[in-house]
């Protein structure tokens, strides 16, 4: 090694030793104050759809400029470059689903640092101390919901009771699976014999349920506890002739699910209310920014729609656009 | 030696005959813990409907898996294929097809076989003309397929399927068979006559078996390859609608895994992976052996955490206990 490149290298060492401690993403300057950016967990799905119109009309109405920016996957490696981009803008405040309680921690803090306000909407992080606020569904209550409105759609009559589940570890759905196990323990004409899980795969969905229909066949009632095992489970039902008189309650009520309820298919569905939960977000971030005392945790109440009453009940239903 | 030895040591040294016992064994098994709800009627049928889309997808692997290729990209080209199927369904019938005519099917059948037909194509002509490796190029495309599925359907599952498609193939039986089951066994016997006595399935073996060896033979190793992949992409595409009529939807998410059950169901079925030995009627038992463990530890109530640790121990002892034979039988 020359003179020369020993200097070069000994200086360019001194220059990142000196440099301040500095991390990437500190870009300096000052955004916009009066932007506000909502990052939902995956695009084009229409529960974060029916946030995304009630964080834009909350967000327009109280004087701000709005932007939604999501990640083509429920990724967190797809999300990161989102945060790190929207953090070069620095807007006022941000709202995001992070899709990993983890791996969304370092470009969250980074986005705290630079001072913009943190509102966590739907899912959340392990860590507490980023976000301001924290906005989600009670998907345990939710669960019990399911138990409870099985328990009227069936009546006195007896019979088993099934669960399907998605992945194991999965805690969203894991909360609705235990909500529902603790409720249909109060009713005790049902039988509850356990949840099966399908990988989130509608295949397996639908064998567990007609092997369990095998198994036990007075089976009355099916909680499927996210979209691809309600459509699983309504397969396997019909292929079974049982379509009806197993009564399935699934969750979430996108257009489709909602189309199935009306036809049949399905008896129940517990619906979030995502449009609350974007526009309770916006209400938290503007109190944070005028310094105002901000709630750390709110938890939104999840409605049952039934045949009977989904009309009535259609602001519930998730949508394909605002 | 008498004949009656030959054909039992041909028996006893069929690639398959091991396999057939284990399945065999497992449904004695959970037929003697529970005989009042596996040994019936309503079992096999659901059991083989929800195998069906599986079979089809398996017997195009199983020839890409002889010819020493692999192919990740056919779950994907299922979704693409449902995707492309119910969108141009749809569209046909002002954006619902629920109550649609033959005609729509039909178009919306074309519209699959074709998708399918197109990433086979893609992935065979990069195969066979580029030289990069069938695990990167179907690498490529198994992400490829499904972005381009979500780019089209807005990254939403598409419903609308037509009432007459889903009431016969999905859910429709002729004399107490399935439909769907049917289509599917109809697939797998053509598969196994054309791999097993015509030229077309000799050449996927030979190349399998040694590619060079095989073109100075005067294979057209280049054409076949592109033709084996080819297959494989129509019949994903076929799996796809297949899978429209049984779902009644087409699925984004819901079908990760499907080529890795099918490359199980494959090598399960004893194909090697290297290439130049399987068959089709291994494979058809490779893809009934999870199916049946899955169900089988459903009805008889094992811990559903002990399920999957069930399920791979099965299937590797299976393949050892066919990898341990064959290496006695190469022996003598």
């Amino acid at each position: 090694m020359s003179r020369t490149t020993v200097a070069l290298v000994s200086t360019a060492l001194l220059l990142t030793a000196c440099g301040g401690g500095g991390q990437i993403g500190d870009t300096g300057g000052t955004g916009d104050a009066k932007k506000m950016v909502l990052i939902p967990g995956v695009a084009a799905e229409p529960f974060y759809i029916s946030m995304e119109c009630g964080f834009r009309e909350a967000a327009s109405a109280a004087g701000y400029e709005v932007d939604v920016q999501a990640p083509a996957k429920f990724d967190a490696t797809l999300q990161t470059p989102i945060v790190t981009g929207v953090l070069a803008n620095k807007p006022g405040a941000v709202l995001i689903a992070p899709t990993d309680d983890k791996a969304m921690a370092g470009p969250m803090r980074q986005l705290k640092d630079a001072g913009i306000k943190v509102v966590e909407v739907d899912t959340k992080l392990e860590d507490t101390s980023i976000a301001s606020s924290t906005i989600s569904s009670d998907n345990e209550q939710g669960g019990r919901l399911a138990a409870r409105t099985l328990a009227e759609l069936v009546g006195d009559r007896p019979g088993s009771v099934l669960v399907l589940n998605t992945k194991a570890g999965t805690s969203t759905t894991d909360a609705r699976a235990a909500g529902f196990e603790e409720e249909v323990k109060k009713h005790p004409n049902l039988k509850y014999v356990g949840q099966q899980y399908t990988d989130n795969e509608p295949d397996q969905a639908a064998s567990k349920v007609t092997a369990t229909l095998s198994a036990n066949p007075d089976l009355i009632g099916v909680f499927a506890t996210n979209l691809n095992t309600g459509e699983g489970a309504a397969t396997g039902l019909r292929n079974a002739g049982k379509t009806g008189v197993v009564n399935l309650v699934g969750f979430d009520a996108s257009p489709k699910q909602v189309e199935d309820l009306r036809g049949g298919a399905v008896q129940a569905l517990i619906a979030q209310d995502p449009a609350t939960i974007g526009r309770t977000g916006v209400e938290q971030a503007v109190a944070a920014l005028e310094g105002k005392p901000v709630q750390r945790d709110i938890e939104t109440d999840l409605v049952a729609l039934t045949k009977a009453d989904m009309e009535a009940n259609s602001k519930y239903f998730y949508r394909q656009r605002c | 030696m008498t004949p009656r030895t030959g054909l039992r040591r041909r028996l006893v040294g069929a690639n398959t005959l091991w396999i057939a016992v284990v399945l065999l064994v497992l449904i004695a098994v959970f037929g003697a813990l529970r005989p009042d709800a596996v040994l019936t009627a309503f079992t096999l049928q659901t059991t083989l409907v929800e195998t069906s889309v599986l079979l089809v997808l398996s017997v195009g692997m199983t020839y890409v898996i002889i010819t020493a290729g692999i192919d990740l990209s056919v779950g994907s080209v299922l979704v693409f294929s449902g995707v492309t199927s119910a969108m141009t369904m749809n569209a046909l019938h002002d954006g619902n097809a629920t109550t649609a005519g033959w005609g729509v099917v039909l178009v919306g059948l074309l519209v699959a076989l074709a998708s399918g037909a197109a990433w086979g194509l893609v992935n065979g002509l990069l195969i066979a003309r580029t030289g990069i490796p069938p695990l990167i190029v179907t690498l490529g495309s198994f992400g490829a397929a499904l972005g381009a599925g979500q780019l089209i359907s807005n990254g939403s599952n598409v419903a609308g399927v037509p009432d007459v498609l889903s009431d016969t193939l999905g859910t429709g039986t002729w004399f107490g068979v399935p439909n769907l089951v049917l289509l599917a066994a109809a697939v797998t016997a053509v598969g196994a006559l054309v791999l097993g006595t015509t030229a077309f399935g000799r050449h996927t073996y030979a190349i399998g078996s040694n590619e060079e060896a095989a073109r100075r033979a005067g294979i057209p190793v280049t054409r076949h390859l592109v033709r084996v992949y080819l297959l494989a992409g129509v019949l994903a595409g076929l799996a796809g609608f297949m899978a429209l009529a049984y779902f009644r939807v087409a699925s984004i998410t819901g079908h990760d895994t499907d080529n890795l059950n099918a490359i199980a169901a494959v090598v399960l079925g004893g194909t090697s992976l290297f290439g130049g030995a399987g068959s089709v009627v291994g494979t058809v038992l490779g893809v009934f052996i999870p199916a049946v463990l899955r169900k089988g530890f459903v009805i008889v109530g094992v811990n559903v955490y002990w399920q999957p640790i069930a399920v791979a121990l099965v299937l590797v002892a299976a393949v050892w206990l066919d990898q341990s034979r064959r290496r006695a039988r190469d022996k003598r």
